[in-house]
């Protein structure tokens, strides 16, 4: 908004209840605050007790934030097919998707997504709930929005203690599957590019 | 300094302990629910008292017995209990117990839409209730407000003792943002002023103190009289004491100067919000800022009494005020009585549980300004 350019980051997270958006979101900004970024979380979930569409919202950015909702977010985590279909339409043109591979449909593919097999590593893990926790470490590995060591830092204070390392594992696991991703991202004039691990704080 | 990241409902419950609050009643409802689970886990480790009642009927009904005895009370919920409890809200004012009520709003009317956000309970926070009496009402447009209003409205209870509404919303009750780490006096009761230990009788009226003593307490549903007792036949003294009570909360500067500006030294048209809905203002207004235009945001955080003479002042500098709330059109009323034609008041609300974005607050303003704007030097914005 301001005068001058000011890093901003966009992050919509989406699933359905019981996947642990919330906690994701949760983590994510925490692990933000950590490194000295501005940030907000919000989130929204509908009536029901469990599943349905929830998403949550972490802005970042070096200067105060005035507004918390995203419109048009620059990334998308998404770890549901509901949640894709409901949460995953507004993104600015060229944004970087990170999905859960079985979560988009077969005449969805053809899109330009990043599919991960986010489900299928955390039931082989043993604890699929660290689904969330594994598609944060790839968000992590692949734009470098937040620092490894401040998701570390808040696993181990966020997360119940018998559940620490089954998360940590997740979050290296994910971090492991993001790692080899060279993500098309967005320069601020909107024009596609190739984004190296690091690349996206670099262009915002 | 330390950073923590904090929910909006966490803090409120803060801000309440950090005022004194010492009991807890309530009864369960997104999106409010957080701020009695922190109430649950911290207050009877620190010596207070939690109860999760039957209803929210219940629950103020004992927030104001709790009263009574000296506590600090406070309650949370949201539209569909804020409705139940407009009873004894009214039954609170009538018998000057000062107490807190937090309202985090979601889309109403009945269970509406119980997880989305709204700031549809601004009438009712003032109205709500039977019968004329004073009201007190702020909001939060970020989480340390939360904590701030609600600390607050403890203060301001127990100096005009009558119930204390803070009006939150979905979206600021359940954010999250980084706040100091807040730190809560050590736990331990702490009377009100009014109890019969620490100050004589209330104010100009020597209503019964609350707050244990020996001597027999008469508390009545009935207009009371100057001696606290039920008034019969007319109801002069009544009407004295409820007529006193409003003018000091009308004149009291703490609630006046509830206002904040931004931009609004040279600004030619001005939006006026509050809650969730002044950081889209704000944003809006930045935005606009940015790009040349002459725009201003006034964000309240007092919602009653309404801060009338910063409107008044406001409204005597702008070429216009656009006022933003997530209703159809609440607090635009009052503020167009204060206002009395001397600026164009317009409106721009909705109440389908989706913000009003920034987008939408800034091509109003421009609308609103553009014309102007342009008379002056040729830009075209409208």
């Amino acid at each position: 908004m301001g005068a001058g350019p000011v890093r901003l980051t966009r992050i919509r997270l989406t699933g359905r209840g019981g996947q642990g958006i919330m906690l994701a979101g949760a983590i994510l900004a925490d692990a933000a605050m950590r490194d000295g970024r501005h940030v907000t979380e919000t989130q929204e979930y509908g009536p029901e007790a469990r599943l349905g569409a929830t998403k949550a919202e972490v802005i970042l950015s070096d200067a105060p934030i005035a507004f918390p909702e995203v419109g048009q977010a620059d990334i998308l985590v998404c770890l549901s097919r509901d949640g894709f279909l409901k949460y995953g339409g507004r993104i600015v043109p060229g944004g970087l998707r990170l999905v859960e591979e079985t979560s988009v449909s077969e005449e969805a593919l053809d899109r330009d997504l990043c599919r991960f097999p986010w489900r299928e590593r955390a039931r082989h893990l043993g604890l699929e709930l660290t689904m969330n926790v594994m598609a944060i470490g790839t968000l992590q590995a692949v734009t470098g929005v937040v620092s490894e060591e401040s998701l570390e830092a808040v696993i181990r204070e966020r997360v119940k203690a018998a559940y620490v390392e089954a998360n940590l594992t997740a979050l290296r696991e994910g971090e492991r599957l993001g790692s080899g991703v060279r993500a098309p991202v967005v320069s601020p004039e909107g024009k596609r590019r190739e984004g190296s691990r690091h690349g996206f704080n670099d262009l915002q | 300094m330390a950073l923590r990241m904090t929910m909006g409902n966490e803090a409120a419950a803060m801000g309440a302990l950090a005022a004194g609050c010492d009991f807890f009643a309530g009864y369960p409802i997104t999106p409010a629910t957080e701020i009695l689970e922190e109430m649950g886990r911290r207050l009877p480790a620190r010596g207070g008292v939690f109860l999760q009642m039957e209803d929210e009927l219940a629950a103020m009904a004992a927030v104001i017995g709790a009263a009574w005895g000296g506590a600090r009370a406070m309650t949370a919920t949201s539209g569909p209990g804020f409705s139940l409890m407009q009873e004894h809200i009214g039954y609170a004012a009538l018998t000057q117990t000062p107490c807190v009520v937090v309202d985090a709003q979601r889309g109403g009317p009945s269970t509406g839409l119980p997880t989305l956000p709204a700031q549809g309970d601004v009438m009712q926070a003032r109205f709500g209730a039977h019968g004329d009496r004073p009201a007190i009402v702020l909001t939060a447009s970020s989480v340390w407000e939360a904590y701030a209003a609600t600390r607050q409205a403890f203060a301001l209870a127990e100096r005009h003792r009558t119930p204390v509404v803070v009006l939150l919303d979905a979206v600021i009750a359940h954010m999250r943002e980084p706040v100091e780490i807040f730190d809560l006096p050590p736990p331990g009761r702490a009377p009100w002023p009014g109890s019969r230990t620490t100050k004589p009788p209330f104010g100009r009226h020597p209503f019964a103190p609350f707050g244990g003593g020996r001597d027999p307490i008469v508390v009545t549903g009935l207009s009371h009289g100057e001696d606290g007792l039920p008034t019969t036949g007319s109801g002069q003294a009544a009407e004295r004491i409820l007529k006193d009570s409003i003018t000091a909360i009308a004149h009291d500067p703490e609630l006046a100067s509830g206002v904040e500006g931004f931009y609004l030294d040279d600004a030619r048209w001005a939006v006026v919000a509050y809650g969730i809905t002044a950081r889209a203002a704000q944003a809006a207004v930045e935005s606009l800022r940015a790009a040349g235009v002459p725009v201003g945001l006034l964000k309240l955080h007092v919602l009653w009494p309404l801060p009338e003479a910063a409107l008044i002042h406001l409204a005597d500098r702008v070429d216009g005020i656009l006022v933003a709330e997530l209703n159809l059109g609440q607090l635009v009323m009052p503020i167009r009585a204060a206002v009395a034609g001397r600026t164009p008041v317009e409106f721009v609300g909705r109440a389908d549980g989706l913000l009003l974005a920034p987008e939408e607050i800034g091509a109003r303003l421009r609308t609103g300004s553009g014309s102007v704007v342009t008379e002056q030097g040729g830009r075209r914005d409208a």
